[in-house]
């Protein structure tokens, strides 16, 4: 299979947006401070915003608000994948702040977030 | 006929709203939140028998939100395996309700009491809208939606162990969401659809076009997906999750929440990508691999436990490994035995963890060492529990066994008998560390220092006795009449494999 | 944090994101934004307050915002279910630059703003809560 690389480079929020995910995902699964992990968890969906945005991007496309004074045949962007989004924002704001709590709650327990010591210490 | 019409969308809505309506009454009214939650889930029991009804007069039911077509509106679909997850679902929701009511104040601190009822029909409200959507971006908020409220399930408890465990289960399972988000861009980005119907009919044409970005989508749903259903390298999260949760929802996070993601599975593999792409992409093979290990794993890791509530917990993790195996098998005797494994391991284990809160709420006792003469003090628990521990084990006449032979059938089917030598030997070591426990508890005698043990009823509440009974029932209704379930699903598994 | 710089900058700043705040939720019916948007911009408003000024809200006004924020929650859920139960129900389109020219729409971004603005502030209470 032949890759061709010109098409990479048209579509790089594509491969920025790959990259963020992997890297959030490190983030996430190797840091032993469970705030970076939350934090990891952020980077990795801001990734996928990315993407989604970058789908529903058309290039020479306006924000896509009815208006009746525009003529006939104006391009829009695609809203869907922006409104996709949101909702993701909102579930992942909520899994965020849950996780803070549980964060606060164990910090009460422990003296520390630092998972190794909550480990030994268990 | 306005409910008959809209009803789906109600069933869904209703139980979240008693959901809120609860965070309300958890501020005001502590003590009469059980009992409402009785009410909102029985109702959701009655909209759900009647589905089912009509689903079993052979219609499938299909719901477009706001009278929105698709592929604009959000489609709600029922088929046979919905219906009927939806019905065990409620049922098993309702029996773990009633059973709630006097064993949730013991385990949990009051202040959150009501909380817990909360959380409880936040996850089944999102479990059912999971099991009846058609629309992949629906899915995706339902499977998050059922990650928080089961998160909220396990950290109800408020001791430092299940904090711990809840928030790895949060952590893990929104990377698993995370992933399945990706995978429904990517078909968005392929097929311009998120209604799976009008996916799957455009997958059809496509999929030799794109066959990359297909392979890196269905490894993403199976990585999002088996992360979130505790398939075996994921499995990290279930173990500490399970055990450190109150009974009750130990329970309900090993009976359901963790099939719903299976069932979503099924369907993504089945009904959208198809048996083809399963198996082009190599993606079968890889299930039927780690089935086989978790089956294994899973009942050594069991083995070597002491905790009674840990050793259900990686029992859990083999017995997901069978329902993996049924359809990684992707044959009508495996598809048909994992959807049979999915009802009867629900019955079994809620039976299980209902007795062994019950065990708990008695006596105290957490240990498996600790089971001497329990027998005596309380029989129909431990009657209970006996019989679903048979189940598990395979013995004929109780529901285990049934699943057992629907799989080897699969694998005789398939072509590939070594799968039956590993179900023999998986239910060999389930034997190993199920029958000591029942051993122990009936025919060991007590030290001769202690007064002599008479035979006597049960000392817990008539409420947390009734639905041990009745899912002890089922494992056997299910072992002797298997026929009805079987004749429901084979129209589901016609479906599934588009014969 | 006491620190006089930041107290003479956010207090006129912190006014110019209450009202951005509640611009973007009176106006999402008909341009972007809308609730979420607007409310999480008027809940870093308030919470620039609660963080510059220090934590004077002590006691049962703190309680307040779930309790608000639970019945805003009940009202918009309805609002917004009343659109999917009538069939293509969705109320008028709306003329850019009006307030409430959305008709149900305008009413449930109201609802949902308030909502979020209550969500956002009650966690952190929650977080920040000393016990």
């Amino acid at each position: 299979m032949e890759i061709d690389f010109s098409k990479l480079l048209l579509n790089y929020p594509y491969f920025i947006a790959m990259i963020i995910f992997c890297l959030g995902c490190l983030c996430t699964l190797t840091q032993h401070n469970l705030l970076k992990k939350v934090i990891g968890l952020n980077i990795m969906q801001s990734g996928i915003f990315l993407f989604y945005i970058a789908v529903g991007n058309i290039k020479g496309g306006i924000a896509p608000i009815y208006d009746p004074t525009l003529p006939e045949g104006t391009l829009y962007i695609n809203p869907l994948p922006s409104t996709l989004i949101l909702t993701g924002i909102v579930v992942g704001f909520s899994v965020t702040a849950f996780a803070l709590a549980l964060i606060v709650k164990l910090y009460n327990y422990y003296g520390t977030i630092y998972a190794p010591k909550i480990i030994r210490m268990r | 006929m306005y409910l008959w019409e809209n009803m789906p969308f109600f069933l869904v809505i209703g139980s979240l709203i008693a959901a809120f309506v609860m965070a309300g009454f958890a501020r005001w009214k502590k003590e009469w939140c059980p009992y409402l939650t009785i009410i909102s889930v029985g109702f959701s029991f009655i909209l759900s028998s009647i589905l089912a009804y009509r689903v079993a007069g052979g219609e499938i039911i299909n719901y477009y939100a706001g009278g929105w077509n698709p592929p604009w509106g959000i489609e709600m679909m029922i088929d046979e395996l919905g219906a009927m997850m939806l019905l065990l679902m409620t049922g098993s929701f309702l029996l773990i309700a009633i059973y709630s009511i006097k064993s949730i104040p013991r385990e949990i601190p009051p202040s959150v009491s009501g909380w817990y009822y909360s959380c409880f029909l936040l996850t089944l409200s999102a479990m059912m809208g999971m099991v009846a959507t058609n629309d992949f971006f629906n899915l995706f908020v339902m499977v998050e939606v059922t990650g928080i409220g089961a998160c909220g399930l396990v950290a109800a408890k408020g001791e430092k162990l299940s904090t711990e465990a809840a928030l790895r289960y949060l952590i893990l399972s929104s990377i698993g969401a995370t992933f399945l988000l990706f995978a429904i861009g990517f078909i968005y980005q392929i097929t311009g659809n998120l209604n799976m119907s009008y996916v799957a009919a455009e997958l059809v044409q496509i999929k030799d076009q794109y066959p990359v970005i297909i392979w890196v989508t269905i490894s993403f749903i199976t990585i999002g997906l088996g992360l979130k259903a505790a398939l075996f390298p994921l499995h990290i999260w279930l173990p500490d999750a399970h055990s450190s949760a109150p009974s009750a929802s130990s329970a309900i996070l090993s009976g359901l929440v963790v099939k719903v993601y299976i069932v979503s599975i099924m369907r993504l593999y089945f009904l959208v990508f198809g048996l083809d792409v399963f198996t082009g992409t190599y993606m079968r093979y890889l299930i039927l691999i780690m089935a086989s290990l978790a089956i294994l794993m899973g009942s050594f890791f069991a083995f070597v436990q002491v905790n009674l509530k840990r050793r259900l917990a990686y029992s859990t993790v083999a017995q997901i490994g069978y329902i993996f195996l049924g359809f990684g098998l992707g044959t009508v005797w495996g598809i048909t035995a994992a959807m049979l494994h999915i009802i009867i391991h629900a019955f079994m284990k809620v039976c299980l963890f209902l007795s062994a809160g019950a065990i708990y709420y008695q006596t105290g006792k957490k240990k498996v060492t600790q089971f001497t003469g329990l027998g005596y003090q309380m029989p129909v628990t431990m009657g209970a529990f006996t019989i679903a521990s048979l189940s598990m084990i395979g013995i004929p006449l109780f529901g285990g066994f049934i699943s057992k032979y629907g799989l080897a059938l699969g694998s005789l089917e398939a072509n590939n008998p070594y799968f039956i030598a590993l179900i023999v030997l998986s239910g060999l070591l389930n034997a190993a560390y199920y029958l000591p426990m029942i051993w122990q508890a009936f025919f060991v005698s007590q030290p001769k220092s202690q007064p002599k043990a008479k035979l006597k009823l049960d000392a817990i509440p008539f409420s947390m006795l009734v639905p041990i009974m009745i899912t002890a029932a089922g494992v056997i209704y299910m072992g002797v009449f298997p026929g009805g379930a079987l004749a429901f699903l084979e129209k589901a598994v016609s479906r599934f494999l588009l014969l | 944090m006491d620190d006089y710089i930041s107290k003479v900058v956010f207090r006129y700043v912190m006014l110019i994101v209450i009202i951005y705040g509640f611009y973007v939720i009176l106006h999402g019916s008909t341009s972007p934004g809308g609730g979420f948007a607007g409310g999480s911009i008027l809940a870093m408003g308030i919470l620039i307050y609660f963080f510059v000024f220090g934590s004077h809200w002590r006691g049962k006004l703190r309680e307040a915002p779930m309790s608000v924020g639970i019945g805003f929650l009940v009202l918009g859920a309805t609002v917004e279910g009343m659109k999917f139960l009538i069939p293509h129900e969705h109320g008028p389109v709306g003329t850019p630059g009006t307030l409430f020219s959305g008709g149900l729409v305008s009413l449930a971004n109201f609802c949902i703003g308030t909502l979020v603005t209550c969500a956002i502030l009650s966690i952190i209470y929650l977080l920040v809560k000393e016990d």
